[in-house]
């Protein structure tokens, strides 16, 4: 084999294996960059407010003073409570899924959605709960 | 102050408290003794040899101690010693005994403890087939064990607390009950019941999930430990071969453990599927895939030795990849962007403190020996069966990648102060990019088999794969008619994963001559096919068949607000969906549970309905920790039919109630002529008015002023009749008088005209007997779901086939 034809060939495997690696970081800012541009923000009420066609992640806790109103034979789909966010900001929010299991029971809630007018329109909710994972105080009972 | 408390059993604590010690400092001294041992040029030495036997019997010890440890934390799980925190926090009396292993580990020092528990048993297999690989490769695993160990340890150094220890925490001394008044009486113990088990957790699947996936983690310890060891002896070859076995036993077991995850969040959780994209998923799979990355990359590094530094950097990675989930789930930075929700005994710390070690000791020991890892020589051929395999894993990187730069929104958000929130739409975003990888994983799949080592003949290979290609496209056709698939991203899916599955097939019953003995790799890879059709199918088809059609529609609000899913069903009432036409037929409490029982029938060609089966999904009522809801999935061959109640009244009411003659509050409705009233179980309509009442019917004056509303009602019965509540004005009062229909249990009054509008008000109540008992539920199917589950099976069969293969040969 002429010395030659031995460069020309390594050069040529070079060509694969920078193409592969050009390839690979490409895909991977690519990545990078949906991942930022897809993400939503987490936000108050005023900044969702301001930017009313714009979703959001809200997080907040339930107003326990207010009522919830939750009819089913109305509307199986609609949910309304009062959220303080962690700013002080009340607002109405509507969200618009059945009502969650032990609602009443979260200590902190976020929700995701739109400002419309006054109000939020929440399309989905998490929820975290004490109760489930760390609160519970000893207390007296008869189990024993 | 010194009170004497009655019944405190303390000395199970201070046996457990002991071994942990015990633990901590022989897996520190098995870990010196075997780097001394790895330290002598030859393991023959007698200095080596001497080292090597303090560091074995250390490792004894230290695994006998660790024995100890969980023996200890059963008996006071199993004995209900409520005095000590853990016991407390993680079961009550009441709780079946089966759930024991769960109370075990659902604590942050019991999941730890499982993860050291399996590294004491693969250490000790390690002791045995090591060889000259012994003392390094035990180095590094009792390292890990020092770390592990030191998370359970739970004292204070300064004012840093290092580790939680179960044993040594009394619920009396812990610092948010210390001022309980329960605590004041001696005789607390007789009067304390745990709090009990998260009820999440009381399922069968949460029984064998959680040890199979640590064990799958404690699995990528031991390529990480050959690796290191490999850079460290100098030898980037030859730790290649023992560790190949250990890196698909993983794969094989990690894997496991994921889809047992999968089938728990299916049966037992709510979110309707059986993997959300959720954080804690996603840290358990990004090791998954690189793992996989790993062992296939040193498959082909016997046959060619160029992809050296991608082994080692796949290997490693795995193994860092591991520590970094379990930094992300435990240490609760993930906060508000997951559902699972760990608590945060703050060891963030030591945590990171473990995760940086080894991440640190393996760029190291790269940077060290980057000459090691140059090879000269030519590049692999395009056409050969290492070059698709490197591509392969490098998908897999970049996947794993892309699932792990989302999954650490949260710590982007806290190093750069930044307030990114995940995707709305997290499910649809990261199918947008994962949907790609696995076509381009799957075509690589189907035809890597067939291209040989080194270089081979394009023509021969399409050749070959012609007849699997023919009938992927066959069956691609066919599938995506009748399934009605429309988008292009998983029409190239389903072929993909059909041409993946066909061409496994056809390797193994014309290459293979249908003999399994050889056979591993193609059935994993055939099983690896199933499941992507499952995955596809069963998500992608996925009906809510639930769909609440009757109220305004939601997209005319906002498009993303179309989430009509839940619909409501009084007991009694039939309603369609889909195929199906769906009865309530009302609950039962059992224990503490409240089951539905939902009925499903079909239509028959008569036009009858036919019973068709029946699902009961539940509520677990538990005061304490809130009640949880459990859905009911029947299963079919083609299909699943997933059916959860999402809100429901949980009250069960006597039969006197039911019986009763209380009625609701009367509700005022203003009304014109046509408009309808909706009661709980009939439908009233306005229809007119009549002034020539028949006055001495109702014992009413000539001068008396009556009028009749006439109301059409529908009941639920399908009974139709007239109401005609009475406006009366006599003497210038207002004398309504009421209307009462006994079969229907309807109250009506008719007290209000108002001449302007020409609007009436009528106030109407209920029996409150004849308000029906109702759910709110979710119906969904899940077609094709069943290809998954037996994917899952014939993959892990595969990958079982394809390790004893490597052992008898090596």
């Amino acid at each position: 084999m002429a010395p030659g034809h031995l460069s020309q060939k390594k050069c040529k495997a070079m060509k694969k294996i920078q193409i592969i690696g050009i390839l690979v970081i490409a895909i991977a800012i690519g990545a990078i960059l949906a991942s930022l541009s897809s993400s939503s923000t987490y936000a108050d009420f005023a900044e969702a407010k301001a930017h009313p066609g714009s979703e959001f992640h809200v997080v907040g806790k339930l107003d326990k003073n207010k009522a919830t109103v939750y009819d089913p034979q109305a509307d199986a789909n609609i949910f309304t409570f009062f959220m303080v966010d962690n700013g002080g900001t009340e607002k109405k929010v509507i969200l618009h899924k059945g009502k969650p299991q032990d609602f009443e029971h979260s200590e902190q809630i976020v929700i995701i959605g739109k400002c419309k007018g006054e109000d939020f329109h929440a399309s989905d909710i998490l929820m975290k709960c004490p109760s489930k994972y760390n609160d519970g105080k000893p207390m007296e009972s008869n189990a024993k | 102050m010194n009170t004497q408390f009655i019944g405190e059993r303390l000395f199970p604590g201070q046996l457990g408290n002991a071994f942990v010690l015990l633990a901590f400092v022989s897996a520190l001294l098995s870990c010196i003794a075997y780097l001394y041992a790895s330290k002598e040029p030859s393991e023959l030495d007698a200095v080596s040899l001497s080292w090597k036997k303090l560091g074995r019997l250390s490792f004894r010890v230290h695994s006998l101690s660790v024995a100890g440890i969980v023996g200890t934390l059963f008996y006071m799980l199993y004995g209900h010693l409520f005095e000590y925190e853990y016991v407390w926090h993680h079961s009550n009396a009441s709780m079946p005994m089966r759930y024991i292993l769960s109370c075990f580990w659902e604590g942050q020092e019991g999941s730890f403890l499982l993860w050291t528990f399996w590294h004491v048993v693969i250490g000790n297999i390690l002791i045995k087939t090591g060889k000259t690989w012994e003392a390094p490769v035990m180095t590094i695993v009792s390292s890990v064990q020092v770390f592990l160990v030191s998370m359970l340890l739970g004292v204070y150094i300064f004012d840093y607390k290092i580790g939680s220890n179960p044993f040594t925490v009394l619920l009396r001394q812990h610092p948010d009950f210390g001022g309980i008044p329960l605590f004041q009486n001696p005789n607390y113990l007789a009067k304390l019941d745990g709090r009990g088990l998260n009820p999440l957790l009381q399922n069968y699947w949460m029984t064998i999930h959680p040890p199979t996936l640590f064990l799958g983690f404690a699995l990528t310890l031991v390529p990480f430990a050959y690796a290191i060891a490999g850079l460290w002896k100098k030898k980037p070859d030859a730790w290649q071969k023992p560790a190949l076995p250990w890196a698909f036993l993983g794969v094989m077991v990690l894997g496991t453990g994921i889809l047992m995850g999968g089938a728990w969040a299916y049966e037992a959780l709510s979110f309707g599927g059986f993997w959300a994209w959720d954080p804690v998923e996603n840290s358990s799979l990004v090791p998954w895939l690189t793992l996989v990355g790993s062992a296939h990359v040193m498959l082909i590094h016997k046959h060619k030795g160029q992809s050296l530094f991608t082994t080692f950097f796949l290997t490693f990675i795995t193994f860092i990849l591991v520590l970094y989930s379990t930094f992300l789930t435990r240490s609760g930075i993930l906060g508000t962007t997951s559902v699972h929700a760990f608590t945060d005994l703050g060891m963030s710390g030591q945590l990171l403190l473990y995760l940086f070690f080894y991440m640190i000791l393996a760029i190291t020991l790269l940077v060290m020996n980057r000459k090691l890892l140059k090879r000269t020589g030519e590049e692999e051929a395009l056409w050969s069966r290492e070059f698709w395999i490197f591509l392969g894993s490098l998908v897999l990187l970049i996947s794993s990648f892309h699932i792990m730069f989302n999954t650490s929104l949260p710590v982007w958000n806290k190093l750069f102060g930044l307030k990114m929130a995940p995707a709305t739409n997290a499910i649809e975003f990261y199918n947008s990019w994962q949907v790609p990888f696995a076509i381009l994983i799957s075509l690589l799949i189907s035809t890597g088999q067939f291209l040989k080592y080194k270089n081979s003949d394009i023509r021969l290979v399409a050749k070959k794969l012609i007849l699997p290609f023919g009938a992927a496209i066959l069956l691609t056709a066919g599938i995506a008619l009748f399934m009605n698939l429309d988008q292009i991203f998983y029409i190239a899916l389903l072929g993909s994963s059909l041409f993946c599955i066909c061409a496994n097939a056809d390797y193994f019953i014309r290459v293979l001559g249908g003999k399994p003995k050889n056979a591993g790799a193609s059935v994993a890879h055939i099983g690896f096919g199933l499941i992507l059709l499952g995955v596809l199918l069963s998500t992608s088809k996925k009906e809510f068949i639930s769909v609440n059609n009757t109220v305004a529609n939601l997209e005319g609000i906002d498009k993303g607000l179309s989430n009509s899913r839940n619909i409501l069903l009084q007991v009694g009432d039939t309603l369609q969906m889909g195929d199906y036409f769906v009865t309530y037929k009302g609950k039962q409490k059992t224990g503490i549970n409240i089951f539905f029982e939902i009925e499903y029938y079909r239509k028959q060609a008569d036009g009858k309905l036919k019973y068709d089966f029946t699902l009961r999904p539940l509520v677990q009522v538990n005061a304490q920790m809130g009640n949880v809801a459990e859905p009911d999935t029947r299963h079919f061959i083609q299909k699943d039919i997933y059916t959860h109640v999402t809100y429901a009244n949980l009250e069960i009411r006597d039969e006197a109630a039911q019986n009763g003659n209380e009625y609701t509050e009367p509700v005022n409705h203003v009304m014109a002529v046509g408009d309808t009233i909706a009661a709980s179980n009939s439908l009233l309509i306005l229809e007119g008015f009549n002034t020539s009442v028949n006055k001495k019917k109702y014992n009413l004056r000539d001068s008396d002023i009556a009028i009749e509303a006439v109301f059409k009602v529908f009941d639920a019965k399908k009974n139709t009749y007239t109401a005609n509540p009475l406006y009366v004005i006599s003497r210038n009062q207002v004398e309504p008088v009421e209307y009462v229909a006994p079969e229907s249990g309807l109250k009506l009054n008719f007290w209000k005209i108002n001449p302007e509008t020409s609007k009436i008000e009528i106030t109407l109540s209920e029996k409150k007997s004849a308000k029906r008992d109702f759910i709110v539920m979710e119906a969904i199917v899940f077609p094709c779901i069943n290809l998954l589950w037996t994917g899952c099976m014939i993959m892990i069969i595969g990958t079982a086939l394809a390790i004893v293969q490597r052992l008898r040969r090596s």
